[in-house]
């Protein structure tokens, strides 16, 4: 077994363990470190698959601003930073719709080639080169979600609405 | 030169969606519930990239090119979540799904 596929299976366990844990702990503030350390360890699949552009991007936008965002939006919203979450059950229908979900999307695992591929490596400004020609209508699109998104928020916490 | 199987990580992503979807439909909690739905996106995402990765020609760069508009699409959206987390806290005090019932008939 090579270092790399020993690496994927480290940072595969660590991401589907704080996963569980971000959900299942009852501290509303634990289950954001949780998430923190879920967001960089999938950067870390990324640098594993040689797409250090997207890394750096999952470390700025999801483990630096979503997090802070999430933390933020715990702070304004209760009395208690510390303050537990009461109790909610599993919920067997939701667990089992969730197992059925994934063993549909592991059954379709069949179809493709079990051995170890390549990992294609592309050099970062080739992929801003097709970002800003290819892609470009995308790009557009988002900056306008974007700035959709800031008009709309703005409206939903204004003060005075009534 | 790096060489992985990609069915570990389908299986990888697959267990992290079914993660996400069990916490979409469980959890009570407005942020939790976004956090959830963060996880299964991060499922999707990771789908792209290791797509493209492993795909010759252009299709990497396709890839990785849909991955960036996505974690975009995906901040954009914890934005406007927080909203309605806050406008929601102060109409009703709460940030309990189950309480925001204003558009039931």
């Amino acid at each position: 077994m090579s270092v790399e596929e020993l690496a994927f299976l480290a940072l595969a366990a660590v991401g589907l363990f704080t996963a569980v844990a971000a959900l299942l702990v009852r501290e509303l503030v634990h289950t954001i470190l949780w998430i923190a350390v879920f967001f960089v360890d999938i950067s870390a699949i990324y640098f594993l698959l040689d797409a250090p552009f997207l890394g750096v991007l999952q470390l700025g936008v999801y483990a630096g601003a979503v997090t802070v965002l999430l933390l933020f939006g715990v702070m304004l919203t209760r009395k208690r930073i510390f303050s537990r979450e009461a109790v909610t059950g599993i919920g067997a229908v939701p667990l089992a719709l969730a197992v059925v979900t994934f063993i549909f999307a592991v059954a379709a695992v069949g179809e493709f080639p079990q051995s170890a591929e390549t990992v294609r490596t592309y050099d970062p400004s080739l992929l801003s080169q097709y970002l800003f020609t290819t892609f470009g209508p995308w790009l557009l699109l988002l900056g306008l979600l974007m700035m959709g998104a800031v008009a709309g928020a703005i409206y939903l916490v204004r003060e005075g609405r009534d | 030169m790096t060489a992985l199987p990609l069915v570990g990580f389908i299986g990888l992503s697959s267990a992290l969606f079914a993660i996400g979807l069990f916490g979409i439909l469980t959890r009570r909690n407005f942020i939790l519930l976004l956090i959830a739905i963060e996880i299964a996106m991060n499922a999707a995402i990771l789908n792209f990239v290791y797509f493209g990765a492993f795909s010759g020609g252009v299709g990497g760069l396709t890839g990785q090119a849909v991955a960036v508009v996505l974690i975009g699409f995906a901040a954009t959206e914890v934005a406007v979540g927080l909203a309605i987390v806050l406008a929601l806290n102060r109409l009703k005090g709460t940030i309990n799904v189950a309480q925001a019932t204003d558009l039931k008939l």
